[in-house]
């Protein structure tokens, strides 16, 4: 234990950048090596990465480990987790964090599995003990419903997930220095037993949610498919994204792609309607950033009004026509 | 085709959340009174994929769960839907295990039930969301995992899955067996239907005990528990609702459109 | 009288083309009942490849039942109402016509067939029955008059401009009117001159006058009678034939209604549940999965569309029409039925017979009537021939649901709460537990080890749904006023299993009902007193069946009698106008139409209005039959509203109700027609517990 020094930092690379919630646990990390007085690292595996080893020191990183194979040119689950499991046996950190991704989500548990040590996912917040020098950290269970402190006392390394958007992102200093190590150990084909054959992105027509600044999300009330079309025209006459939690999306009224919350997407538009969701805290973890509220439910007492800043009580069905309507007549220069 | 699925009997993630307690100095949650637990949700999936998958390759579905208390219906659950045998583990060693001790007890049910081709687990619990089970699981029998399916077919002898992303999904292939956990955009669980449901009432769910496994208390330890939890806490959130009025829902969303305008 | 002298010669006596009027009168005779008998005998067959079902019990009083039911035609009678006067035409007809049957048999039969006419020709008895039947034709004529003006103008929305129904209408004017020519050319040819039976006399005296031949007169006068006689036997023949079949059904179905309980659904059989897997099937996929009794009542429909016009789901909008599912059953089960007996099939080996092409559950009633209707009864109310629809609907659902794993979506949202959680409210939709109504009261929770009397059982939308909650609490402060001792079941209690049975998913209403009684017997309750009508229905007419037999009682019941005992004061004034709405599963299920009433009677100055549509004929307010729960057809008016507009007519300030779902789908209606200021929606026991407090 007394041999495990310093924070790893499992960096992503999204269209040849630093994916930002890379940036973020660069931030945090740096926070936390410093509390330590230990090193911040991170590992940076690709294809080619290309110069963004750079861009992880002016980020905050002292040291940044370069993976580069062909094997690892878009995720691999086999092959990412052989690489940094070796890696960490290696440089034995004693802190190694990863973000709340699709990647991370993964690659997290398998690791830990290999190295041992103790996993805390899905955090809202890091921090180290003063007196014991232990990684604290804080996350969601029961959907939101709480929030737990966890530590490992005795496992290394100590690892954590945090979700994206939780932290401000590091600042950049390009006067900063590093040191810059390629990883050498070569990939070991026989370990790679799961094939990726195809990766498909289905887009999502209009604003992308995460980016759009009106979102309305649509509940289990709406009913069908059908009905979901007037969520989709009063975000069009906004122009906004449509949102959902997750029985629309599991009936097929919607994407999955639009749905909001625990396990889907965090976002923070300035309106977020709520239509006929009950407000799940599995969902409003989704969409607590917003910066006004809206919740429109038939129901006074659903938990979407506690969270809400403005609320109609009645049934969507008579609200959304007239709210579309209305917003038409006023807002007559939006397409 | 025979498919052992590890399912979680969880607190109905649906109650009210104001009715969510916790003691904040046991560090537990208190389920509410009245309120049956259920089958965690992503389980749940698991269970119908692996229903699914039987439809179509026919073979045998083993459920295992561990808990504490009538964990038995989680898995008469299960069998309604479709599996056919289940095995509850149930020992005051097995409680409050944290993910290491959870799939090593799984691992020692499941090496013991043998003879299979695939394990589905759910993506995360819906009580502790920790969400690392299956990938441990899988390291401790020593198979491939793939998490977050949200498609699952058996062609050849291998295993074709749909991972699901954040902006669409990847096509893997695994061998089998293999371990596989199980994401909600698989679509929907069956509603149990014929008369599977009289079936499952009346089957005798066999409880496994630590030392009918196998388990060893020295690896169940709780000292060497890889995580610990410290805090339990309760978000504080109350906002003030304004509510819009008017004489009609329809005159009320008027009155909303005008104040939205004014923020926008 | 000069005309006893005359030998009485009947056309059947005369011998045509050298073969004798016997001869021809008794093969023709031979031929149409021989086709009758054997259409008759067909559908008695397909009938009976129908699945078993008992219906011979208690038979002196099924006979009673019928009796009562057919000879002074209240069937049809029950119906009348001012605007349609179509069930006191029928009586008339049906009086009319066993007149005329009864003539056939007598005047054709024995005075033809078995020429006995001088026994019976020209004698008083003869007299005066024509003149009976000449008056009865003429009043025939109008109603048919009317009838067909109806059908075929005016086309009200119950009847349909059939062919069958004008074949029917042209048969029977034929009857009315050859008989009347007969008489009179009879009378003619034979030169008697009476006046009686006077439309025959009178028509007798015009040709008299006309100057023709005596020969003419006789051949023609033979010719009409064999031609009535043709027309009577074919009219035989077309009976099994078309929708007339119900004259013989409808009797029969009489016999076999329903005694005491108005809609019985059988549990699912036990062979059914001893199949192996996947072999079983439930409910009905197939019209040979109905019970005989499902196919008679086939049979018996004349389609007389009341129930069309009676079904909220139709009145709303959506393509349920009870009227066409028993038509459209009906043309199946004739036009698969020949194939399935075809290869003389065992009734039990039906499943080897090649299936139709069509299936019923899609191509003959479709997935969106069968989850349309709501149980509300209306239209087994109004059905004049005992039709059981509802059964059927359920029948079908339940092979949807438990063989198909096919229903709406929200139908499966609310089953899965049923089978999860106990309760018909999906989670975090309803705010509260089970057991939260409690805190604060000083109840007898009943824990283990507990003995009560008798249980006042909540139900889930009375202890789940805000709005509900207040009628529990009035309910809990009317009872301890009246100083009734009950317990209750709190956070344990859980549903009684009605909105599963309805939706078919009769697997887990029996879990649920086995379990409850259980829970009762474990508590030794003897008697339950419960709020909501679907509770009441379920518990009191359907749990016996699974070994619970309680005395069950809705609070309207309990209320009533408190006051009639002096028991309960209601002192306070109301002062209001109120309009009280019968909840289909009080009402109609079980006819408690006087007690609410008197409740409201009782207080001062509740000044009481009755809607068109009340009692018997109340309309639903859509909840029923799982329909709480499950969205009504897109774009179709939604049954609450439609209910709210017969209440707004009468003008009242509150709508009283005493079902948890009415007082639910109200809330909603009133909130959507923007009448929130006018009307008000509330439980009668919320009315009684203010008429009670004592400030």
């Amino acid at each position: 234990m007394a041999n495990h020094k310093g924070v790893l930092v499992c960096g992503e690379i999204a269209d040849g950048k630093l994916a930002p919630i890379t940036i973020e646990l660069l931030g945090v990390g740096r926070k936390l090596a410093d509390e330590l007085t230990e090193e911040l690292c991170i590992l940076l595996m690709g294809g080619k990465t290309g110069g963004l080893d750079k861009e992880a020191i002016a980020y905050g990183a002292d040291q940044v480990y370069v993976a580069e194979d062909s094997l690892l040119d878009g995720y691999n689950s086999d092959a990412y987790t052989q690489v940094t499991a070796n890696l960490c046996q290696e440089v034995l950190p004693s802190i190694m964090l990863l973000g709340h991704t699709d990647v991370g989500c993964d690659l997290a548990p398998r690791l830990n599995a290999r190295l041992g040590g103790g996993l805390a996912m899905d955090c809202m917040g890091l921090s180290i003990d003063p007196a014991t020098k232990v990684l604290v950290s804080t996350r969601p269970i029961f959907g939101g419903n709480a929030y737990a402190t966890v530590l490992s006392k005795l496992a290394r390394p100590q690892m954590a997930t945090l979700r994206q958007k939780t932290v401000p992102p590091a600042e950049r200093n390009d006067a900063r220095q590093g040191q810059v190590i390629p990883v050498e150990n070569k990939i070991d084909p026989s370990g790679l037993k799961v094939k990726v054959i195809d990766r498909i992105k289905e887009e999502v027509e209009g604003v992308k949610l995460e980016d759009a600044e009106v979102v309305v999300a649509g509940g289990r009330g709406i009913g069908s498919a059908q009905n979901f079309e007037m969520i989709r025209e009063l975000a069009r006459v906004l122009g906004g994204s449509v949102g959902a939690t997750r029985p629309p999306c599991d009936e097929g009224w919607t994407p999955v792609m639009v749905q909001i919350g625990q396990s889907g997407k965090v976002v923070s538009p300035k309106l977020y309607i709520a239509v006929a969701l009950s407000g799940a805290m599995s969902h409003i973890v989704g969409c607590l950033g917003s910066k006004v509220i809206v919740a429109i439910n038939k129901d006074p007492e659903a938990n979407i009004f506690s969270v809400a800043h403005l609320g109609i009580v009645a049934d969507f069905k008579e609200v959304l026509p007239a709210l579309t309507s209305k917003f038409k007549e006023l807002l007559p220069t939006q397409k | 085709m025979h498919t052992i699925v590890c399912i979680k009997q969880v607190l109905d993630p649906e109650i009210p959340p104001a009715k969510f307690k916790i003691d904040p100095e046991g560090k537990k949650v208190i389920p509410p009174p009245g309120v049956p637990p259920v089958i965690s949700v992503f389980d749940e999936r698991a269970v119908e994929a692996a229903c699914r998958l039987k439809d179509k390759h026919k073979g045998k579905i083993t459920v295992i769960s561990m808990g504490p208390g009538k964990v038995a219906d989680v898995i008469k659950h299960a069998i309604a839907m479709g599996a056919d045998d289940g095995f509850v583990l149930q020992d005051p060693a097995f409680e409050n295990l944290d993910s290491f001790g959870t799939a090593y007890v799984l691992g020692k049910a499941i090496q013991k039930i043998g003879g299979y081709d695939l394990v589905l687990c759910g993506r995360y619990s819906a009580d502790w969301n920790n969400g690392q089970v299956g990938s441990i699981l899988a390291e401790i029998l020593g198979i491939s995992v793939v998490t977050s399916a949200c498609d699952i077919e058996a062609v050849d002898k291998k295993l074709r899955v749909k991972r699901i992303l954040k902006d669409g999904y990847e096509v893997l292939e695994a061998p089998m067996p293999s371990l596989i956990t199980v994401s909600g955009e698989i679509g929907l669980p069956r509603l149990p239907a014929g008369m599977r449901l009289m079936i499952a009432s009346k089957k005798q769910i066999p409880v496994w005990k630590a030392q009918d496994i196998g388990a060893e208390p020295s690896a169940l330890d709780k000292a060497n528990a890889h995580l610990e939890v410290t805090g339990l806490s309760v978000p504080a959130r109350k906002t003030e609702c304004e509510f819009v009025t008017g004489n009609t829902p329809g005159e009320a969303a008027d009155n909303l459109a005008l104040k939205l305008v004014k923020l926008m | 009288m000069e005309c006893l002298k005359e030998v009485i010669v009947s056309p059947v006596s005369a011998t045509y083309w050298g073969i004798p009027g016997y001869v021809i009168f008794w093969v023709l005779f031979a031929v149409a009942f021989g086709l009758f008998a054997q259409r008759f005998y067909l559908l008695y067959r397909l009938m009976r490849l129908g699945k078993q079902e008992n219906r011979f019990d208690r038979i002196s009083e099924r006979i009673k039942a019928m009796l009562v039911e057919v000879v002074p035609q209240w069937c049809t009678l029950k119906t009348v109402t001012r605007k349609d006067l179509a069930g006191l035409a029928h009586a008339l007809l049906f009086w009319s016509f066993s007149l005329f049957f009864i003539s056939y048999i007598i005047f054709i039969g024995l005075a033809g067939g078995f020429g006995l006419s001088p026994l019976i020709e020209r004698t008083p008895f003869e007299t005066v029955y024509f003149s009976i039947l000449d008056i009865a034709a003429l009043l025939v004529t109008l109603i048919l008059i009317v009838a067909a003006i109806r059908r075929y103008v005016i086309r009200p929305p119950r009847l349909e401009p059939t062919a069958e129904a004008g074949i029917i209408l042209v048969m029977v004017f034929s009857l009315m009117a050859l008989h009347v020519i007969g008489v009179g050319f009879d009378h003619a040819s034979r030169g008697v001159h009476t006046s009686w039976p006077p439309l025959g006399a009178a028509l007798a005296g015009f040709l008299n006058q006309t100057g023709l031949s005596q020969t003419t007169l006789e051949a023609t006068s033979r010719g009409v009678w064999w031609l009535h006689y043709l027309v009577i036997l074919s009219f035989m023949v077309y009976i099994p034939h078309s929708k007339h079949l119900h004259i013989l059904a409808s009797l029969v179905n009489a016999f076999f209604k329903p005694l005491g309980q108005k809609v019985v659904l059988e549990p699912i059989p036990l062979e059914a549940l001893e199949a192996p897997e996947g072999e079983a099937t439930f409910g009905a996929s197939k019209i040979l999965d109905f019970t005989w009794k499902d196919l008679l009542d086939l049979y018996a429909c004349a389609e007389c569309g009341r129930c069309h016009i009676h079904c909220p789901a139709q009145l709303t909008g959506k393509t349920l029409s009870p009227r066409e599912v028993i038509h459209h059953l009906k043309e199946h089960l004739l036009e698969t039925g020949p194939k399935l007996l075809a290869p003389q099939a065992e009734p039990s080996s039906e499943s080897q017979v090649d299936m139709p092409a069509k299936t019923m559950i899609g191509d003959v009633v479709t997935e969106e009537e069968i989850w349309a209707c709501t149980t509300c009864g209306a239209c087994q109310e109004v059905c004049p021939v005992n039709i059981e629809h509802i059964r059927k609907i359920i029948d079908l659902r339940r092979n949807l649901v438990l063989s198909q794993s096919k229903m709406p979506e929200s139908a499966q949202v609310m089953l899965r709460n049923m089978q999860q959680r106990g309760h018909p409210w999906a989670g975090v939709q309803s705010m509260r537990l089970r057991g939260d109504w409690t805190s604060g009261l000083e109840l007898k929770i009943l824990a283990e080890g507990d003995n009560a009397h008798t249980l006042f059982w909540v139900g889930c939308t009375g202890a789940l749904v805000e709005r509900n909650v207040n009628a529990t609490l009035s309910m809990t402060r009317v009872l301890k006023a009246a100083g009734v001792e009950f317990g209750v079941l709190g956070e344990s209690e859980t549903c009684c299993g009605d909105p599963a049975r309805r939706a078919g998913y009769e697997f887990q209403f029996q879990m649920m009902a086995e379990q409850n009684i259980e829970i009762f017997k474990g508590f030794n309750i003897k008697e339950i007193l419960t709020a909501c009508p679907h509770c009441y229905n379920t518990i009191k007419h359907e749990y016996p069946k699974y070994g619970g037999d309680f005395k069950v009682v809705h609070y309207t019941e309990l209320i009533a009698d408190l006051i009639r005992q002096g028991k309960l004061k209601l002192p306070n004034e109301l002062n209001s106008r109120l309009t009280y709405h019968d909840p289909c599963y009080l009402g109609r299920y079980n006819s408690v139409y006087h007690e609410p009433r008197r409740i409201l009677q009782a207080i001062p100055n509740a000044k009481l209005e009755e809607m068109e549509r009340s009692r018997d004929t109340g309309f639903c307010c859509g909840g029923g039959g799982g329909l709480m729960w499950i969205e009504e057809q897109p774009g179709t008016t939604k049954i609450s509203q439609m209910r709210i507009e017969d209440v707004l007519k009468t003008g009242v300030e509150t709508v009283v109700t005493a079902c948890p779902y009415c007082l639910q789908m109200f809330e909603d209606a009133i909130e959507h027609k923007g009448v929130k200021e006018s009307l008000k929606a509330r439980d009668l026991v919320e009315i009684v517990d203010e008429a009670m407090k004592s400030s």
